[in-house]
């Protein structure tokens, strides 16, 4: 029996534009090159085709919205690119319980829109979450603008279905909140980039709506000047749900790709917005201090919701935006928030040492200690001896992460981008048993091959 | 020079819009509001000229208590003093014109800037029964000469013009296919369409300072205004939904559909 044999007349494609679509995510330095896109509609579909996939030691990559930026869903080596997109219904919202079971292919944007009915949200939320599938979220335990106030996707998910690549089905967990039984099995499919098993259904926890939020930008002089911002934060008198940083490169890239004035009649080295949640007594004093220690030079409070969303698009475009305007070298490094100073300070310096004269966009979530270091790639410079320039500064870049305890992947996962940094994190033992567990979820290695270890 | 301005306060546009039960009117809850949009750029045209020609800039807002967020975000901007006209309850385009005349009459601006229209109602006869009633000159749907992205506006130059000694003010408007350029007599009324300029965002240092700023009331009883309206909705329906689009399998079928069916080839 061939691979799709049995299946329904649009189960499997090789059109050319599909397989070049379907075959890369958001990191462009790899060529697509799948040999097959299948989109099941069912999670017995997803099982028939996987079983026949372990008979035949085809390898799988699990695909959701693909805007991954660690290479995590492409497919450049004659893979079968299994596309969960089809399967994106939802359940009615529980609001007792305050849960809602979706299937993966669920793009997150409408997940928060069909819980916002109810007053309700997942609390998963970042730039791409108008293309991001729950599913891919799931699998690489996705970060965002929020995990300072939320936590990461790992906190919001109750149950799991999951077909391992024999085929077999397994529900993990249901909707319970509450389940002291033996080992937590769940856990180890979230964040495993698809290595494990492919994700068909979840039971999503939800939370209410934050009744009231406040939006600010502040223009911030240097860096260490929006750590200290960042402390002053920290004492308001409210609770901060975004605090969120960018410098003014990221700024004019934003401003060319997506044509909006600036915030400010003034420029700004670095610039933060910061949103917060119930403020229990008034901001003026605590803003007030903010100008009279210099910690910040300029700013403004969203008037309303639309000027609210227009300050978060100044922070949410700079991704899209450096990428649409150029070629980036990503790298997504997180630090224990308490060493963020000290980082700081020796990362400036060797990146100014490293790249002179080369254009650095930095953003992040720096709240929750995540920083994103873009190199952007010279026009003069072709792109291989770009990759290679920036390969030999990431050497630097990750040993420096590594002596200050840091994670070399902060919210992007290893995928194919970051294989050969994940001993800088984990430790030979830790890798050893991520191997192990490998074999005994997926024997043949057919799934995802060639990502995270 | 004096300028008044307005800042009325509307539904913001992406908030989800339900025709009520009683079809008159809208849902109201769970609505976001804002400054109607050509109000705030009528603000910052205020602020601009007021940057050149130094005087007071008046913001009226007419309302329940609610509006007084629209009025501190005009006082945040920049403006130097609100007055409210606290107002429950209906009012047509004469009963604002009315209670605007008389504001007008108490604070003797040099001009009066307003949007051309609001976003909820989308009138646009206010300006010109206020400058009727004053027996002012009227200059409608004031535009900018240069774009957008111009160095003007990132200079923050005003697009409408006041002369030497403040005696006139010159007014770009668009028409079709050119720009039409007015010289009108002080005082007047001038009321903004969306190319005028691109308001600015209230600097903090403003933000606080907007809540030490005065802020008038009135009542359209104390102003001796009989805002009784003269005209009354009688139905509001939401827009016929759109049909669902289709797909078609090849060029043949979507040349034949557009023949026989949407008739446009």
């Amino acid at each position: 029996m061939g691979l799709t044999d049995g299946f329904p007349a649009d189960f499997a494609s090789t059109d050319a534009d599909d397989l070049a679509t379907y075959g890369r995510d958001w990191t462009k330095v790899y060529a697509p090159a799948p040999s097959l896109l299948v989109r099941p509609r069912t999670t017995g579909e997803v099982s028939e085709f996987l079983k026949r996939c372990h008979a035949t030691r085809t390898a799988v990559v699990p695909s959701g919205g693909r805007t991954g930026l660690a290479g995590g869903a492409v497919a450049k080596d004659r893979e079968v690119v299994l596309s969960l997109e089809r399967m994106r219904a939802m359940s009615s919202v529980d609001t007792l319980a305050l849960t809602l079971r979706v299937e993966a292919g669920a793009v997150t944007e409408a997940v928060h829109q069909h819980a916002a009915k109810s007053g309700l949200t997942w609390p998963v939320d970042f730039a791409s979450k108008g293309s991001s599938q729950v599913g891919g979220n799931i699998a690489t335990n996705a970060g965002g603008v929020r995990v300072i106030r939320y936590g990461l996707t790992r906190q919001w998910v109750l149950g799991l279905e999951v077909v391992l690549a024999t085929g077999e089905v397994l529900e993990l967990n249901g909707a319970l909140e509450k389940n002291n039984t033996g080992v937590d099995l769940r856990q180890l499919f979230i964040g495993s980039e698809g290595i494990l098993g492919v994700i068909t259904q979840a039971t999503l926890k939800l939370c209410r709506l934050p009744e009231k939020t406040d939006v600010f930008l502040f223009s911030v002089p240097t860096l260490q000047h929006v750590l200290e911002l960042f402390e002053a934060a920290r004492q308001g008198p409210f609770t901060v749900s975004a605090f969120e940083f960018f410098t003014d490169r990221c700024l004019a890239r934003l401003m060319r790709h997506r044509k909006v004035k600036a915030p400010f009649d003034a420029g700004s080295p670095f610039y933060v917005l910061l949103e917060v949640e119930a403020a229990s007594a008034p901001l003026e004093p605590w803003l007030q201090a903010l100008f009279e220690t210099a910690r910040v030079t300029d700013g403004t409070q969203a008037q309303n919701a639309e000027q609210a969303r227009a300050l978060w698009a100044y922070r949410e475009g700079i991704s899209e935006s450096l990428s649409a305007t150029g070629l980036p070298h990503k790298n997504d490094i997180a630090l224990p928030v308490s060493g963020l100073k000290t980082f700081c300070a020796e990362l400036e310096t060797l990146l100014a040492g490293r790249y002179p004269g080369w254009e650095l966009c930095l953003f992040g979530h720096i709240g929750d200690g995540n920083l994103h270091v873009n190199i952007m790639k010279p026009d003069a410079l072709d792109q291989a001896a770009f990759l290679q320039a920036t390969h030999a500064v990431d050497a630097d870049l990750m040993a420096l992460v590594r002596a200050h305890r840091g994670s070399v992947s902060a919210e992007h996962g290893i995928g194919l981008l970051k294989r050969e940094w994940l001993g800088y994190t984990r430790s030979p033992a830790e890798i050893a048993l991520m191997r192990q567990l490998k074999v005994i979820f997926d024997p043949h290695g057919i799934l995802n091959p060639g990502k995270v270890l | 020079m004096k300028i008044l301005v307005t800042a009325k306060r509307v539904e913001d546009p992406e908030s989800k819009i339900k025709v009520d039960a009683a079809g008159k009117g809208i849902v109201k809850d769970g609505l976001k509001y804002k400054i109607n949009p050509f109000d705030e750029i009528a603000v910052e045209e205020a602020l601009r000229l007021a940057a050149k020609h130094p005087g007071d800039v008046v913001a009226v807002s007419i309302g329940g208590k609610e509006v007084h967020e629209q009025l501190r975000h005009a006082l945040a901007m920049g403006a130097t003093k609100a007055v409210w006209v606290n107002h429950e309850g209906p009012l047509d385009q004469m009963g604002v014109a009315r209670l605007l005349q008389k504001i007008v009459e108490k604070e003797k601006p040099d001009l009066v800037i307003l949007g051309k229209q609001s976003i909820d109602d989308d009138q646009n006869q206010v300006g010109q029964y206020l400058a009727e009633w004053l027996g002012w000159g009227q200059a409608t749907f004031a535009s900018k000469a240069d774009s957008l992205d111009s160095e003007n506006e990132k200079n923050k130059v005003p697009g409408v013009i006041v002369g030497d000694g403040a005696k006139t003010v010159d007014v770009i408007r668009e028409v079709d296919g050119g720009l039409n350029r007015l010289r009108l007599t002080l005082p007047a009324v001038v009321t903004t369409d969306l190319r005028l300029n691109q308001p600015r965002y209230a600097s903090l240092p403003g933000i606080m300072k907007a809540k030490s700023k005065p802020l008038e009331e009135q009542t359209a009883q104390g102003l001796g205004v009989d805002v009784a309206p003269k005209i009354t909705v009688t139905k509001l329906s939401m827009p016929p939904a759109r049909k669902a689009g289709i797909k078609v399998p090849d060029v043949a079928t979507l040349v034949t559909k557009l023949k026989t069916e949407a008739k446009v080839v």
